[in-house]
């Protein structure tokens, strides 16, 4: 009977252990919680959706490793690689992986998506016999298509960039250039503008684009309110500087308010005053 | 042979020694001196990686690159040397010596593990050291260059890198200690050390059983992922570092509850394998 239990206490000590860890485990979750929802809110490459992409993939190793930027760069080579011998299913699958394995950088997500809305068309119509061959009507399907996978892909990029205007302008880009959808392409613009940090140009091409959907009194109304709001001296105070005074272009931006003007018919008396 | 100690009562100064000499003996060899001369020289070489990023900024590279090199190869090391440590008392006998005097295992096993977190302490010390001085030189050279990218002030935030450095070591000591409690029943080093890097992979995905336990439809699946996810320690909470090179800093309160965190886990996991090991025959 003794030797029995003897035989016993190795499984009882690792059943004690084993209680011992998870008891531990249960007491701390409490204290670790707020530490962890701050680290996973700023690294969203920790949530199951984001990394499960990347299992699996032999990169496991790397990502445990802390080499997470490296290892997406390697990957990112790769995408490259297979983009050169316009291996579409490939590509595609790379470029997915990279931004599963590092999700932070906007470079990956920007490229990913030209090169899915941009030349991934091109790829499909030459692999249906080329330009001449492949009717139209089909031309225009297989654009609408990537360019569908491509804005799927970026509103991905929101998870992790939810505040970049630069999602939001590559949006806009192929709504405008893929689709011809000025209207879808003028409201991404629009969205671009209104975030903190955006870079001035969004709030112009806006305009511009409304102008083109013949909406010239909101385009007016958009200019006029912006305006006020644009960098026109430096102002070290404030932080204002050359390349600031000079990427906000605001005698563009009059210029057009005056353009509108005309086209309106605004009277001398109720023009813009800057 | 597992009596002695009742004699006399429990001694930080013998404590003291056995950490001195594991400390003394892991310094010695060969391993230590080749993991930290491979991190160094890794964490040196991020700039001529440079050309190799493409995502991120510069500084936000050799910061990811060098706390990279920085975890793996202290995880190598600390998982390596305490099993080895370890096993040479047993293995040569002396360990047998050691605890037919008055030397509570207790005092051994903390001995130990004081040996262990004091060199992978000094592995840490000299990567964030080299690591702070590489961003520093960088960062000066870039708003030299061009200042206007630094309007806003300095990208690092250097207090922040030294306190990630701290937050790696005591991650290390989680892991050192968790490999003293896989070394306290295991019979070889190889066992050890394999287990040791399984518990390493474990805590680094503890997260993803936490975040997929709900998703699982099976309830004892579920109940055994859920208790998985309590059994292990969380080592993703160490990943604190995503800020480095983006301007943006560490919350105090956050340190402080992960530092807090290690440290009780040190002191469980050390516990368990004092009570594992004074249930072992050597």
């Amino acid at each position: 009977m003794k030797s029995n239990l003897a035989n016993l206490r190795p499984l009882w000590t690792g059943l004690t252990v084993v209680a011992a860890l998870a008891a531990t485990g249960v007491l701390l979750r409490p204290f670790e919680q707020p530490a962890w929802v701050w680290v996973q809110a700023r690294q969203p490459a920790l949530r199951l959706d984001s990394i499960k992409g990347a299992l699996g993939q032999g990169v496991t190793v790397g990502l445990l490793g802390g080499f997470r930027a490296i290892v997406a760069d390697f990957f990112w080579l790769k995408t490259n690689s297979v983009w050169e011998d316009s291996d579409l299913p490939a590509t595609q699958t790379f470029i997915k992986l990279v931004t599963a394995i590092d999700p932070r950088p906007l470079y990956f997500w920007q490229n990913g998506a030209r090169m899915i809305a941009y030349d991934m068309p091109h790829w499909r119509i030459a692999a249906g016999g080329g330009y001449e061959a492949v009717p139209p009507a089909e031309q225009r399907r297989i654009d609408r298509e990537q360019a569908e996978v491509a804005l799927r892909y970026l509103h991905e990029a929101f998870v992790h960039h939810p505040d970049s205007p630069w999602i939001h302008i590559e949006i806009a880009n192929i709504y405008i250039n893929r689709l011809k959808d000025y209207g879808a392409g003028a409201e991404a613009y629009r969205n671009a503008a209104l975030l903190p940090g955006a870079p001035f140009f969004p709030a112009r091409i806006h305009a511009e684009m409304l102008r083109r959907l013949g909406r010239n009194a909101e385009a007016y109304a958009w200019l006029k309110s912006v305006y006020p709001t644009l960098p026109k001296e430096v102002n070290a105070s404030k932080k204002i500087t050359q390349f600031h005074v000079d990427s906000a272009m605001a005698p563009v931006f009059l210029e057009r308010i005056r353009e509108l003007e005309q086209e309106l018919n605004i009277p001398k008396g109720d023009s813009f005053i800057p | 042979m597992r009596a002695a100690h009742h004699a006399v009562p429990f001694s930080l100064a013998r404590l003291g020694i056995v950490a001195g000499n594991t400390f003394l003996e892991a310094v010695r060899q060969k391993l230590f001196g080749f993991l930290l001369l491979l991190a160094v020289a890794l964490v040196a070489s991020a700039q001529l990686f440079r050309e190799f990023n493409f995502g991120s900024s510069e500084l936000k590279f050799i910061a990811d690159f060098g706390l990279g090199a920085m975890v793996f190869f202290g995880s190598t090391l600390t998982i390596a040397a305490t099993a080895q440590l370890f096993f040479s008392e047993i293995e040569n006998r002396t360990a047998l010596t050691l605890l037919a005097k008055p030397v509570w295992r207790t005092e051994f096993i903390f001995g130990k593990f004081l040996g262990v977190f004091t060199v992978v302490g000094v592995f840490c010390a000299l990567t964030t050291g080299l690591l702070v001085g590489l961003l520093y030189q960088r960062e000066t050279a870039l708003m030299a260059a061009s200042p206007e990218a630094f309007a806003q002030g300095c990208l690092i935030h250097y207090g922040d890198l030294v306190l990630i450095g701290v937050l790696q070591w005591l991650k290390f000591g989680v892991l050192a200690a968790a490999t003293l409690l896989i070394a306290s029943f295991s019979n070889t080093n190889l066992y050890t050390v394999v287990m040791g890097f399984f518990v390493l992979v474990i805590c680094h995905l503890q997260y993803l059983a936490r975040d997929a336990y709900a998703q699982v439809a099976s309830l004892p699946l579920r109940l055994l992922v859920q208790v998985l996810g309590y059994v292990f320690p969380n080592f993703q909470l160490f990943n604190v570092a995503d800020q480095i090179g983006v301007g943006a800093a560490l919350d105090p309160l956050v340190f402080v509850r992960v530092a807090a965190y290690a440290l009780i886990y040190i002191g469980v996991f050390c516990g368990l394998a004092v009570y594992s090991f004074s249930r072992r025959e050597i």
